[in-house]
C-alpha cells in the first residue's frame, strides 16, 4: 500500500516535471561583460578598501548570470582599444550576453600628463559606436553607462556636474543607436546631493593616516569609492536596470524577505 | 600545499558570532568585521574565521566549533575570541549565564595555551543604541565586564571592542551611525526588497571600521601578530587619475 502510494507520487512528480518543461524553460545562461575604468574595475586585496562598482554589482544576479569585469584603471575608450583590451571581450561574446560600457574619466583628462589617454569627444563617440556595433554583431546587448560623477561641491553645497561634455556624448550615441543609457553620472550626483559634502565622504576612498595598513599615510580622493560607496553605485545601476524594464532584471537575486510569487502566475 | 607556506606561517583563528562571521552573498550587504579584517595580514598568516551567526560560547562549544579550532591549533597560532550577543539574552536557547560564560572563556584560553598558541579576548562589539539625548547606551555592560575580569585574571591581551566601538558610534552620532550598520532603504538592494534597519549587524563600512579598531589595538598592545600586518605595496596615489 505504502509502495503503491510512493509510486503514485513519483508518477505525479514525473508528470509535473514533464509539464513544467513545456512552460518554464530553464533560463539561458548569459554573461555580463564590463568594460570601463577604475571606478568600475576589480581590485586586489592589497589595494582594499578601494572598490570599483563592478565588484558588488556581481553579487546581485542569480545563477543564470556570470559577470566578467574587464574594466581597468586609467583606461579611456582609446587606450582600452589600443591596448587590445576590447578585442578579447568582443571575441568572447555570445548571443544574449550584455556589455556594460562606462568610460569618460580618462577620456576627458586634458592635463598634459594625461595626453596618452585623452580622447576628444568625437573620438570618444566613435569608440563607443565601435563597442556597440561589434557587440550587436554578436547579437549581444550593449548598455551605455554615463561616467559616475566625481564628488565636487560648490561653496553653497551643491553637487557639481563633472563630466558635462562626455555624458552628453553618451546620450547622443545612445539616442542615435537606440542603446539603453543608464545615467549613473546624474543619479550618483543626486545621491551626493542628498548626502551632502560631509556624509558623501562615507562613500569615498578617504582614510586617515594609520587607519588602514594598505595606506599608512592615509588617502583621500574625489573620484574613487570604498567598499560601501561602490555598493551604493552598483545599487543605482541595478535599480535603473529594473526601472527601464530590461530583461536582465528578471535575473536579479530574489531577496530573502521578498514576497513569494507563484512563478506560473507571473 | 603546506610546504609552500612560509616557514614562520601561523593561523589566526576567529571564534565568535554574527558580528564577526563571514556572510553568505545572499545576506549582503550585511558584513561581519572578520571579513575586512582578513585583508590586514601578510602571507605568513592564514585567517580562519570560524565565527558563526547566532552562537554563544555555549553553543559554539556544543556544536563542535570550538573543537574544530582547538584540535588544529599549532604553536604560535592566535585565537581571537569575541562572544556575548547571544550569551547575554536569557530568552534565547543560546543563553549562557555569567558563571558559565566566564568558565567557557577560561576554557578557550586554557586550551589555546595548552597548544602554545595565543588567545586574545575581545569584549562584544557595540549595538547602535542611543538615548533621547543622543548618548550611546551600552548593551553588553555585564558581559563586557566579565570579559575584562577574565582577561585580567588570566593575563590575556584584551581588546575592549565594546568600549571602543561605542566611542566610534558616538562620534558618528544617532543619524550618521546608520551608515555603519546594515541599513538599507526599501527598494535599494535586491537582497532586501522591503529594506532593512539592523542595529546589531554592520554594513561594509561599519565592519571595516570595527576591524580597524581591532587592528589598531593589536599594534598598541605590541602583540607579535603586529609584525605580520601587511606592508603597503602602493604608495599614496592621491593625484592619480582613475
Amino acid at each position: 500500500m505504502i509502495m503503491k502510494k510512493k509510486i503514485l507520487k513519483l508518477t505525479q512528480a514525473i508528470g509535473l516535471l514533464a509539464l513544467m518543461s513545456f512552460t518554464i524553460a530553464p533560463p539561458q545562461k548569459i554573461k555580463i561583460w564590463m568594460i570601463g575604468d577604475s571606478t568600475m574595475c576589480l581590485y586586489p586585496t592589497r589595494q582594499y578598501p578601494i572598490a570599483g562598482w563592478g565588484m558588488p554589482f556581481a553579487n546581485y544576479f542569480d545563477a543564470s548570470v556570470s559577470v566578467h569585469n574587464h574594466a581597468r584603471g586609467g583606461r579611456s575608450t582609446r587606450t582600452f582599444l589600443s591596448e587590445n583590451l576590447w578585442q578579447p571581450v568582443a571575441d568572447s561574446l555570445q548571443e544574449g550576453d550584455y556589455v556594460f560600457i562606462q568610460f569618460g574619466h580618462n577620456d576627458e583628462a586634458k592635463e598634459p600628463q594625461y595626453a596618452a589617454r585623452y580622447t576628444s569627444v568625437p573620438d570618444y563617440k566613435t569608440n563607443l559606436i565601435k563597442f556597440i556595433t561589434e557587440t550587436r554583431a554578436k547579437k549581444a546587448v550593449p548598455i551605455l553607462v554615463t561616467p559616475v560623477s566625481r564628488r565636487k561641491f560648490d561653496k553653497d553645497g551643491n553637487a557639481e556636474e563633472t563630466h558635462v561634455e562626455y555624458t552628453k556624448a553618451v546620450f547622443e550615441v545612445g539616442a542615435q543607436y537606440k542603446v539603453t543609457v543608464i545615467d549613473l553620472d546624474k543619479k550618483s550626483r543626486e545621491l551626493y546631493q542628498t548626502l551632502g559634502p560631509k556624509r558623501v565622504q562615507y562613500l569615498a576612498m578617504a582614510l586617515d593616516t594609520g587607519e588602514h595598513p594598505n595606506y599608512p599615510f592615509g588617502q583621500k580622493d574625489n573620484t574613487h569609492f570604498n567598499e560601501y560607496g561602490a555598493r551604493r553605485m552598483a545599487e543605482i545601476v541595478l535599480n535603473d536596470i529594473k526601472a527601464q524594464h530590461l530583461e536582465l532584471a528578471d535575473r536579479f537575486v530574489k531577496g530573502m524577505n521578498a514576497p513569494k510569487v507563484n512563478p506560473q502566475v507571473k | 600545499m603546506s610546504f609552500l607556506l612560509p616557514p614562520d606561517h601561523i593561523t589566526l583563528y576567529m571564534a565568535g558570532d554574527s558580528t564577526m562571521s563571514i556572510k553568505e552573498v545572499k545576506a549582503y550587504p550585511e558584513t561581519g568585521w572578520g571579513m575586512p579584517f582578513k585583508a590586514f595580514f601578510d602571507q605568513t598568516v592564514t585567517v580562519d574565521n570560524k565565527a558563526r551567526n547566532g552562537r554563544s560560547t555555549k553553543s559554539f562549544i556544543a556544536e563542535g566549533l570550538w573543537a574544530s579550532i582547538a584540535d588544529n591549533l599549532k604553536e604560535g597560532d592566535y585565537v581571537i575570541i569575541e562572544f556575548g550577543h547571544n550569551d547575554e539574552v536569557p530568552s534565547k536557547a543560546t543563553y549562557t549565564p555569567p558563571a558559565e560564560y566566564t568558565a567557557n572563556l577560561v576554557r578557550f584560553i586554557t586550551e589555546t595555551r595548552a597548544k602554545k598558541a595565543n588567545p586574545i579576548l575581545l569584549t562584544p562589539v557595540a549595538r547602535r543604541k542611543f538615548n533621547a539625548q543622543g548618548v550611546i547606551q551600552g548593551t553588553h555592560d555585564l558581559y563586557s565586564e566579565l570579559v575584562r575580569k577574565v582577561a585580567a585574571d588570566q593575563q590575556v591581551p584584551l581588546i575592549d571592542l565594546d568600549k571602543e566601538s561605542q566611542a566610534l558610534v558616538q562620534q558618528y552620532g544617532p543619524d550618521d551611525s546608520k551608515f555603519l550598520y546594515d541599513y538599507v532603504d526599501p527598494g535599494e538592494n535586491p537582497n532586501y526588497p522591503q529594506g532593512k534597519a539592523d542595529d546589531t549587524h554592520f554594513s561594509e563600512l561599519g565592519a571595516r571600521k570595527m576591524a580597524e579598531i581591532v587592528l589598531a589595538d593589536i599594534r598598541s598592545l605590541k602583540l607579535g601578530l603586529a609584525d605580520r600586518i601587511v606592508k603597503p605595496r602602493f604608495m599614496p596615489a592621491a593625484t592619480k587619475k582613475p
